[in-house]
């Protein structure tokens, strides 16, 4: 055995280089994706620490004086405002999608009541279903029910959207919590509310948490609801201000425009590069149950 | 008691369920059986609302840019499967490879742009295209080959395929760890085992990991094509489905019949005609999928 390696040996080094060749070519296609990714951002943000005519003079070259006015006009109009409605709508959203799919997934598998079945497929449908082809009906039925335009308007889409997706995972994970649990809690004197949110779902974190990641991207980036159901300045959105009122007041200031989309991008680009692994994991976790 | 902290009675499981039960009604069923009320009406969002039977479907069926713009959802939606799916797969399997370095590194800044808002990534890729700033047109230019410059967002031939890009190069990363994730799982063993026997990487790559990783696959395939039909945001940033209605896509189109020229009741109509092509497209592709899958076994 050992002799048969030995007498391929000189062979080898033909294909040794053929393989160091091939390394360096995979090396460097994944290397020139990987720059691809990252350099378009990196180019946004040292190009809005230049002004308007530094940008025009040169768009690849770093900026000589480094400046923050074009963040100082981005907060000033509104931006600030946007980010901190994105990010309530974001909040309560993942909690209210990630407590309700826990409750529903809960319920749904662990007792076979009349109607479970259709129940659950009920929800699933909701996976299939275009957003877009509701945004017209959803409109006018929030409008007449005077919904519209207020601070919670958004919540109700990102809720009810969320659930499906949300309730398929918990159901899934609750089915994989021993029932023995339940009972060992009943028979120590707990009752049925207290064992299902003090012990059941501290053990369902994981998927919980799974969840609350896919959601928060969701609902972060969450464009055309958030472009039809709110039209008063004080409750937009920061993808809608930052595609319609700031893009029309920095029309032509391309550095004015990336310093926006920037601070749009702050929190997520802190929160990624701190736990990707996770979020990668979480991300698509629909994806590789299903 | 015991008993009971086991097994709930009928009325405490219905109240659980009825929160998610009422919300997601409100919010996806009863907005369907609207806009089909809605596309039986001539509406324009004033007092006067007539009922017109089936007046609007005809005018859908000869709508030739309502059936532009799906073939443009079609055409992106095959640009994405070979672009997105087949490069992530290429990129899988040229990480299983022993010879890549900082695979790690890799995983995490092909994933980033799957985070970002298709807002952003339309704003990032205007910025690239751009005519005059462009950095598209930049780098051509620093290799003198400024005969290839042009406004690339404005040329309805091939507008299409422009307004892909930044939908693929958004996630190429996503399904790259979608089918990474399947490779793992696949069984060192059988891979070695394949080493023995003499088996190249191309081999390995074809015969053993490709054939284990079908059902992944099928997966992301479906989640490819529900996904193209919710095209919107990133065209709204882009072109806002111009020049003419050249990039329009149906969701696009939805927006504009509806909110740009207040057709509410061909607005339903149109949401109508996008719910049935999205779900004769989910069925049609879980078919085609699924008789293969179902042979391969």
């Amino acid at each position: 055995m050992r002799r048969d390696i030995a007498a391929r040996a000189p062979a080898n080094s033909a294909s040794r280089i053929r393989g160091a060749i091939a390394g360096i070519l995979g090396n460097a296609v994944l290397g020139i994706f990987s720059l691809t990714c990252v350099f378009p951002i990196v180019w946004m943000f040292y190009s809005s620490l230049k002004t308007q005519t530094q940008f025009a003079l040169s768009t690849l070259s770093l900026p000589v004086r480094p400046i923050l006015d074009n963040y100082v006009a981005a907060i000033q109009s509104h931006m600030g405002l946007y980010l901190l409605n994105t990010l309530r709508n974001t909040a309560i959203s993942v909690a209210l999608i990630v407590l309700l799919s826990f409750v529903t997934g809960y319920f749904l598998s662990r007792f076979r009541f009349r109607g479970r079945n259709l129940l659950y497929a009920y929800f699933l449908i909701g996976m299939l279903i275009p957003i877009h082809a509701l945004l017209v009906p959803m409109f006018i039925q929030l409008k007449t029910a005077g919904l519209l335009d207020s601070w919670y308007t958004l919540l109700l889409p990102y809720v009810g959207f969320g659930l499906p997706i949300g309730i398929v995972l918990a159901e899934s994970y609750v089915g994989g919590i021993p029932r023995e649990l339940e009972e060992a809690a009943a028979i120590d004197g707990s009752g049925f509310s207290r064992t299902l949110f003090t012990i059941i779902m501290p053990l369902a974190a994981p998927v919980l948490a799974a969840i609350a990641i896919i959601q928060s991207f969701a609902v972060w980036n969450e464009f055309p609801f958030a472009l039809i159901l709110i039209t008063s300045d004080q409750w937009i959105t920061a993808p809608v201000g930052l595609s319609t009122v700031f893009r029309s007041e920095h029309f032509t200031d391309y550095p004015g425009l990336m310093a926006g989309i920037m601070t749009t991008m702050v929190p997520v680009l802190i929160v990624y590069f701190l736990f990707s692994n996770r979020i990668m994991k979480g991300m698509t976790a629909g994806a590789v149950k299903g | 008691m015991k008993n009971r902290a086991l097994r709930p009675n009928a009325t405490t499981i219905l109240l659980y369920l009825l929160p998610a039960l009422l919300l997601y009604s409100y919010i996806v069923t009863f907005p369907i059986l609207g806009a089909l009320r809605l596309s039986f009406f001539r509406w324009m969002g004033g007092a006067r609302m007539e009922f017109d039977g089936l007046g609007n479907y005809a005018t859908l069926l000869k709508d030739g840019i309502f059936w532009q713009s799906f073939l443009n959802n079609v055409t992106i939606t095959l640009v994405c499967l070979v672009g997105q799916i087949g490069i992530a797969v290429v990129f899988a399997l040229m990480l299983g490879s022993r010879l890549i370095r900082s695979k790690g590194f890799f995983r995490t800044t092909a994933f980033f742009p799957a985070t970002l808002s298709a807002v952003v990534v339309g704003f990032v890729w205007t910025f690239i295209f751009d005519y005059r700033f462009g950095m598209m047109n930049t780098v051509l230019r620093l290799f003198g080959l400024d005969w290839l410059t042009k406004a690339w967002l404005d040329d309805p031939s091939t507008i299409v395929l422009f307004v892909s890009v930044p939908i693929v190069w958004q996630y190429i990363g996503f399904y790259m760890v979608i089918i990474l994730s399947a490779v793992s799982s696949i069984d060192p063993g059988v891979l070695e085992s394949a080493e023995i026997d003499g088996a190249t990487s191309v081999q390995k790559a074809f015969r053993v990991t490709l054939p284990m990783i079908m059902d992944t696959l099928a997966v992301a395939v479906m989640l490819c094509i529900s996904g193209n039909m919710k095209i919107f945001d990133s065209i709204y940033v882009m072109t806002n489905g111009g020049p003419g209605n050249s990039s329009m896509v149906v969701a696009m189109y939805v927006y504009k019949t509806s909110f740009i020229d207040s057709d509410y009741g061909y607005g339903g109509t149109v949401s109508i005609g996008i719910l049935l092509l999205s779900l004769a497209l989910i069925l049609l592709s879980r078919r085609l999928i699924g008789g293969r899958r179902e042979r391969g076994r």
